[in-house]
């Protein structure tokens, strides 16, 4: 725990973190003053003046909180009738040329700007002359629409493109209530994290085309998730609905603060991967490409496990500790030779340093734990001494190209386990249907071997198994998440002081335990 | 605090009441009686000649849905799900899209009321803040005999005319 200090707010005492200014240390005390330029991970800017307070006995009276650090003894004025003033005036200022076009802002609902209004002063426009007209609707590339009406000129997006992508592509011309952000000419956002600008601009100026007009944010249902774009392992908020005759979709993922992982942000390409939950999906177990019921393919399987000699199984690298343990598990049962051969899911030179990594699957790490063998020579000589391969999951066409594939499985029978409807689904001898990663809970480990808990966001209407289930039916000894999990001790001893459900929200370093290096 | 108690008289206790057979015979001579006067002259009848009498339908009277539209005939609605957001029974459907005539930049592609759901409260035409939706069409009787067409869609709901006129309508306190 952070040094404390204490401070006195409209005359009561609080206890708050040393270090920090005035806004984030009594905002972490549930005192909320109001701003619109300030970020956390941008830094103080000071031009909104929305955060303004009164310091009782100070010289001087009145400084903007974002620019104050907190200190022993200071005597904050926020209910002062002259504080009260000061932002009732500025959000005057900030509505004189505001289009209010919240009926048809995708903002609504999550607005600073309808949200300061409601709780500070609902004052009434006095203008006699006519707004000032600016563009709407200007794209500005990466899929990010901005609207220079709606703008307050706070200058998030500018110094996200300044200070953490380094690329400067914004900029706001002009002076006084002609001020408006704008691109350079000819010269759009061009950063693999320019979605980031909707999510820091407090009102509706930049907004998302992807998500543009899709829903109302009021129906969207949020729930905590990690992203398996990559093996950073971003924390996000799954916004997802499921609306009326409908099946549960996602509309957006959006980054979740954790400073130990992705900070405030996280990537272009893993916040549109949403989509990869809602389409495509493998809706029914299919036998020989004939849909039939799951009992049916199910005894199938059993039918091919008992004439099978040799059984090679397959797992993807995206699979949770949980779904790994269980699956080994029923190798282990079966006897059959088990790999995690992923190559084809690394790609090489792609990451940057920052949030994307090379490697596109969200827990290698976890692969490397259980000690599942990865090479490619014991995946291709297991499946040229089997006649039977079970695939979980693993996308075997980011690894081989089609007709190596068709090659490299000639005379093998191909059970996979799949969440998505694709080429491999439809050269599988029996397909069975999988949750998606949205959909189940589990644990992995991502690139920083950090180990991190989600929760199933998402309940579809087809409710597909998640492979630990789905490895339980096949046969493997391990029922439900608890023993999974209990097997996981075996692996990870840190987590004994854990249940799958008290690993803390942040996530498990496992550099600073001695556990890391344990393996089995 | 004791009860306060009434005593009723119990009807139908008397001789005469008893006997049964002349208080059915006084029954039927009122029912009949009502019977040759409607007969005779049905001008003085208490109830309405439904189908050819139509019922006066006041303005403020919430009958089935519309969507109103502006001078040139395009849609007021902008798609801001205020009323699919407020409705209680959870009877609108709306999708929204990216509107192209330059009016604003947003509208519906989809607006689906299902009548069978709907209860006529009226709060769809309450939150709306354009006055795109109003119950004014006069319509009270929706029949059909499928399921199906009691959804409606917005082609239907932007042909339906109001049946007032534009005062009248304001005047009604909406």
């Amino acid at each position: 725990m952070a040094d404390t200090i204490n401070l006195f707010v409209n005359g009561v005492e609080v206890e708050v973190e040393a270090g920090k200014n005035l806004i984030d240390a009594i905002g972490a005390v549930g005192i909320e003053i109001p701003h619109l330029c300030y970020h956390p991970a941008l830094g103080a800017d000071g031009n909104c003046r929305m955060c303004l307070v009164g310091i009782e006995d100070g010289r001087p009276p009145l400084v903007p909180a974002c620019k104050t650090p907190a200190q022993a003894g200071m005597k904050v004025l926020l209910d002062a009738a002259h504080i009260k003033k000061i932002q009732r005036d500025v959000m005057e200022l900030e509505l004189i040329n505001h289009p209010t076009d919240c009926p048809i802002c995708d903002q609504a609902g999550e607005c600073k700007l309808q949200d300061y209004y409601m709780t500070y002063g609902r004052p009434e426009s006095r203008m006699t002359v006519p707004q000032v007209q600016k563009s709407k609707k200007l794209d500005f590339g990466c899929g990010v629409v901005h609207d220079q009406e709606r703008c307050v000129t706070c200058g998030r997006c500018v110094r996200f493109c300044r200070e953490i992508t380094k690329t400067g592509e914004l900029g706001i011309i002009n002076r006084t209530d002609a001020a408006r952000v704008n691109i350079f000419p000819g010269r759009p956002l061009n950063n693999r994290y320019a979605l980031n600008v909707v999510d820091l601009c407090p009102v509706g100026a930049m907004t998302s085309r992807d998500f543009r007009f899709k829903q109302r944010v009021w129906f969207l249902k949020k729930a905590p998730g990690i992203c398996h774009g990559c093996a950073k392992g971003c924390n996000i908020t799954i916004e997802h609905n499921r609306e009326k005759y409908q099946d549960d979709l996602i509309y957006r993922f959006r980054p979740r603060l954790n400073l130990q992982v992705n900070g405030y942000f996280m990537c272009d390409a893993g916040r549109l991967s949403y989509r990869q939950e809602n389409e495509g999906r493998l809706l029914e177990a299919r036998l020989n490409s004939q849909i039939r019921p799951l009992e049916d393919v199910l005894a199938a399987y059993n039918q091919e496990i008992e004439r099978a000699e040799k059984i090679a199984i397959l797992l993807s690298p995206n699979c949770s500790l949980e779904q790994m343990v269980a699956v080994k598990a029923l190798a282990t049962k079966l006897q059959a030779s088990l790999s995690g051969f992923s190559a084809g899911y690394i790609q090489q030179g792609d990451g940057d340093g920052f949030l994307i990594e090379d490697d596109k699957s969200a827990n290698r790490a976890g692969l490397t734990l259980l000690g599942i063998d990865c090479t490619q020579e014991h995946f291709e000589k297991a499946v040229q001494e089997t006649q039977l391969l079970i695939n979980f999951n693993n996308d075997l066409s980011r690894s081989y190209a089609e007709h190596e594939l068709k090659k490299l499985l000639k005379d093998t029978k191909v059970i996979f386990a799949t969440s998505h409807d694709d080429s491999l689904a439809t050269m599988a001898d029996i397909a069975i249907p999988v949750a998606a990663s949205s959909e189940y809970a589990g644990s992995l480990i991502n690139c920083n071997n950090i180990l991190q808990t989600f929760t199933g966001a998402v309940s579809k209407n087809h409710k597909p198994a998640d492979i630990g289930e789905l490895a339980a039916k096949l046969g493997s000894p391990l029922q439900n998440r608890a023993e999974q999990f209990a097997e996981l001790r075996i692996y990870l001893s840190v987590l004994k002081d854990f249940e799958a459900d008290t690993v803390p929200a942040e996530g498990l370093n496992l550099n600073d335990s001695e556990a890391a290096n344990v393996t089995a | 605090m004791s009860a306060k108690v009434k005593t009723m008289d119990r009807k139908g206790a008397s001789f005469q009441e008893r006997l049964y057979l002349i208080e059915i015979f006084k029954g039927m001579a009122t029912t009949f009686g009502h019977f040759l006067r409607n007969l005779l002259d049905n001008k003085k009848l208490y109830v309405r000649h439904y189908p050819e009498v139509q019922p006066e339908i006041p303005v403020r009277w919430r009958g089935r849905h519309r969507l109103t539209t502006h001078a040139d005939g395009t849609v007021k609605c902008v798609a801001c799900f205020m009323c699919q957001t407020n409705c209680p029974a959870n009877c609108i459907i709306i999708e929204a899209g990216e509107r192209l005539d330059g009016k604003t930049e947003k509208m519906p592609v989809k607006f689906n009321i299902d009548l069978l759901e709907c209860i006529y409260c009226g709060y769809c035409v309450e939150a709306c803040p354009l006055d795109a939706i109003r119950m004014d069409t006069g319509i009270f009787s929706v029949t059909d005999n499928n399921r199906e067409s009691f959804v409606l869609s917005l082609p239907e709901l932007l042909a339906t005319p109001g049946a007032f006129s534009e005062e009248d309508y304001k005047k009604g306190g909406a």
